[in-house]
């Protein structure tokens, strides 16, 4: 239930709402403009969201919740999803009365092992009702509804054959275009925020609202950038008889959004994946220095370069962060927490495809993103050499 | 010129105004008959708090917007009262003739449930249950038709293992024979059957006996140092009476029951055996305060007058019973009216459909609903306990859910 709507993808309209300008037009005075995080997120889903109008909640104050989600991803031979279920565990912390209700595509939904109580069902809605005596454990295993829960997962898998080769493709597909902003600004400041930044992602913090100085007109760049949330995934292809072939990329942050395996002999592919959002680490890294205002001290990279990653990696942390709510956390400053585990589970065997000689059949997106993403780079690594230049 | 314009505006702004005001009423659609089947001459005091809860709700409806708005027609609510006599040969009579009148909902007590289900179902008429909180009469899957806004048996049996299990008492579980009695003592069976150890003895009390002088005795013979007695008020009473008079203080713990005038009116004449009674039931307010179930007692009480209990605390002033009972048939058909604007039809099967969707606020200030997995409309964890003193009970402080709920003024 943290802010989220497409609207908030419009991170400029966070930036001139809240812009608190100095007044005056003598002279160019700074104005404090607030930067992407935590919320709101770019896009509706996720968390996911029912169809139906949800009824008044209540939380008691003293009361806290933390949401834990592992969404279990039945995948079919192809590798695309065939089965959806999130099981969610939402513990309650502190003394006090709650009723709930958590707006998701569900088709059914079942008290889970250790749950305190018994979650209700209403056309997507799953409820909870009760008090809390200073701890309690609201567990379910919600049954999501295959076709509207499955476009928002963060990895689409592809099985393939031909021949005795069969090929796994993984695809990040959290990327969505965002609105950056440019300006006249400080290379201190922006040096310092990204250290701040930077400290948060590695500590696995959640964002807190931060402001950076601007000098004279904030633009807003008509070409919109590709945000993805980094996520990394690990697992392993196996065939029959033949040794397992593991995995483990982190998609995003820097590096390519999809990836492909492969593995050779007969029989049914079995694919075992685990993936998980994680903070930004590559793009925080300061060049050559242990912390970005060392490296600015040192030589003098672009103030614009510096806004353009402070941007970009606080929105990559907060496209992070949604989808580390699969399932809506009923509490709007609580900790979430999602994991999302594939794993075949049709017996047949995966959709034969006309033998691609050149793997050319399955690129497109994965070459399209990995284009971009790379584009992106090396043109983040071009400042850096020439800043070392 | 300017003084005439000024006035045609004048006109102008009150004619939207007064257009503005004007309210499109719907279409009359005629009466909705919400049936309530209860014991009258059975258990006066539970049949008459029911019947005037519902009306409540009834007249509140009426009054506050006109009527039921279903599918753009404005319906007026009729409730038809029947006396179950506590049968459930009556119910089920009750539940045809109801059926036959053109009832589209059946609000009751829960006497003769297990047989009527069937003969509603068949028309898809829902029956709400507003006192038996009996495990097994309700069921989403096997019995889709009935709804219950009660404290259930179960909820009540294994709150009160988890509040006394702790104490390290040695509890002795009594019943009566009575369908009531025994149907708590299965779920009491189930709540304590981990912990043997803190039972001291199951006993079967005859229900409607004054003198359980014998079965007292024995009972304190076991090892006792607690009783919990589900049974009807008197069967309560009469445990009361047999074990303060032979001077035996033991703490004593009932069902909902405990907190019937009866059994204070029984022992008028010995306040102090009433003392230290303690009762289970749902919680009367909600975390945000006493305001709205107290709003709701004041509404009750200028169309009804108070419930008397009969009985006076030592200081003299006439105690008063809370609208307990009356609290959930109020939120039954508050519950009936949405659904019927949800369905925007009076089918009592899509009336019994919509009833899975709708929540209502209700008279305590909690919301109130059901859904599709669970059509108990009191949660096990709104179960609290409240204890008896100078004939007045009040929540008691060593349990968490209870100690956090404020005393219900009982006196006038």
């Amino acid at each position: 239930m943290r802010g989220h709507g497409v609207l908030g993808s419009a991170v400029a309209l966070c930036v001139f709402a809240l812009a608190v300008t100095a007044g005056g037009a003598a002279q160019p005075v700074g104005q404090q403009v607030v930067l992407p995080g935590p919320v709101p997120y770019p896009t509706d889903n996720p968390p996911l969201l029912g169809r139906t109008p949800l009824p008044p909640a209540y939380l008691g104050p003293l009361l806290h919740i933390s949401s834990t989600d592992r969404v279990v991803v039945g995948v079919g031979p192809d590798g695309r999803p065939v089965r959806v279920v999130a099981h969610q565990r939402l513990l309650v912390h502190g003394k006090g009365d709650y009723q709930l209700a958590i707006s998701v595509p569900v088709e059914d939904v079942q008290a889970a092992a250790g749950s305190d109580s018994e979650p209700g069902l209403r056309t997507d809605q799953v409820l909870w009702a009760g008090f809390s005596p200073g701890r309690k454990v609201l567990a379910a295993n919600v049954t999501l509804r295959q076709r509207a829960a499955g476009k928002y997962l963060p990895v689409h898998l592809r099985l393939r054959r031909a021949g005795d080769r069969v090929t796994l493709t993984v695809i990040n597909t959290t990327p969505t275009a965002e609105s950056l902003y440019a300006g006249t600004t400080h290379r201190a400041e922006l040096a310092g925020l990204l250290d701040a930044t930077r400290r948060a992602s590695l500590a696995g913090q959640r964002l807190t609202g931060a402001y950076a100085t601007f000098f004279g007109r904030v633009r807003v760049p008509k070409q919109k950038v590709p945000i993805e949330a980094p996520i990394r995934v690990e697992g392993e292809l196996r065939l029959p008889g033949q040794a397992p072939v593991p995995f483990s990329r982190t998609l995003g942050d820097g590096q390519p959004l999809g990836f492909r395996v492969e593995a050779h002999g007969s029989g049914t592919p079995h694919v075992r994946l685990l993936a998980r959002p994680v903070p930004v680490v590559r793009l925080l890294r300061p060049p050559g220095a242990a912390t970005w205002v060392d490296a600015v001290r040192r030589r003098p990279l672009p103030a614009a370069f510096l806004l353009r990653r402070l941007l970009e990696t606080r929105m990559r942390l907060v496209r992070a962060d949604q989808y580390q709510s699969f399932l809506s956390d009923p509490d709007a400053d609580g900790r979430s927490r999602s994991v999302y585990e594939y794993e075949t589970v049709a017996a047949s065997a995966p959709r034969v495809a006309a033998a691609p000689s050149d793997g050319g059949g399955g690129t497109s997106g994965l070459l399209v993103v990995a284009i971009a993403v790379g584009s992106v780079a090396l043109a983040g690594g071009g400042l850096v050499f020439w800043a070392h230049s | 010129m300017r003084r005439s314009v000024a006035l045609l505006a004048g006109f102008a702004l009150i004619a939207v105004l007064a257009g503005g005001c004007g309210k499109k009423s719907a279409a009359p659609g005629g009466k909705i008959v919400v049936a309530v089947d209860v014991p009258v001459t059975g258990s006066p005091y539970i049949a008459e708090t029911i019947k005037h809860g519902v009306q409540l709700a009834a007249s509140s409806t009426s009054s506050g917007t006109g009527g039921v708005l279903v599918g753009g027609k404005n319906y007026g609510l009729k409730v038809k009262v029947y006396d179950n006599h506590a049968s459930a040969r009556q119910a089920v009579e009750n539940t045809r003739s109801a059926l036959d009148a053109g009832a589209v909902a059946v609000v009751t007590d829960g006497t003769g449930v297990q047989a009527t289900w069937q003969l509603a179902e068949q028309k898809g008429v829902p029956i709400c249950i507003t006192y038996d909180g009996a495990s097994g009469l309700v069921d989403p899957a096997a019995r889709p038709n009935v709804f219950r806004i009660a404290p259930t048996n179960h909820g009540i049996a294994f709150r009160y293992a988890e509040y006394l299990i702790p104490k390290g008492l040695k509890i002795g579980l009594l019943h009566d024979d009575s369908a009531y009695g025994q149907e708590g003592a299965s779920d009491l069976d189930r709540a304590f059957s981990e912990n043997p150890r803190s039972v001291a003895l199951r006993m079967t009390l005859p229900a409607g006996t004054a003198d359980l002088s014998a079965q007292i005795l024995r009972a304190r013979r076991s090892g006792a140092t607690a009783l919990l007695v589900w049974g009807q008020p008197s069967t309560i009473a009469a445990v009361l009476t047999a074990a303060r008079s032979i001077g035996w203080n033991v703490p004593v713990y009932a069902p909902p029951t405990g907190s019937d005038p009866y059994i204070r009116q029984r022992l008028a004449d010995h306040p102090s055996w009433v003392d230290g009674l303690t009762f289970a039931s749902s919680r009367l307010t909600a975390e945000v305060g006493t305001t709205p179930f107290e709003n709701f007692q004041s509404q009750y009480e200028s169309a009804y007058g108070v419930d008397e209990v009969g009985v006076k605390t030592a200081g003299g002033k006439p105690v008063v019973q809370p609208p307990e009972f009356a609290m959930y048939s109020y939120d039954c058909v508050n519950l009936i009216v949405a659904a019927l604007t949800r369905a925007g039809s009076t089918d009592p099967r899509k009336v019994q459909a919509a009833l899975n969707q709708v929540t209502v606020v209700g008279a305590n200030g909690d919301e109130r609903g059901f859904n599709q997995h669970n059509h108990e409309g009191v949660v096990d964890d709104d179960v609290y306990f409240a204890r008896f003193h100078d004939m007045t009970y009040a929540p008691v402080k060593d349990d968490p859910l209870s100690s956090t709920l404020p005393a219900i003024p009982q006196t006038r």
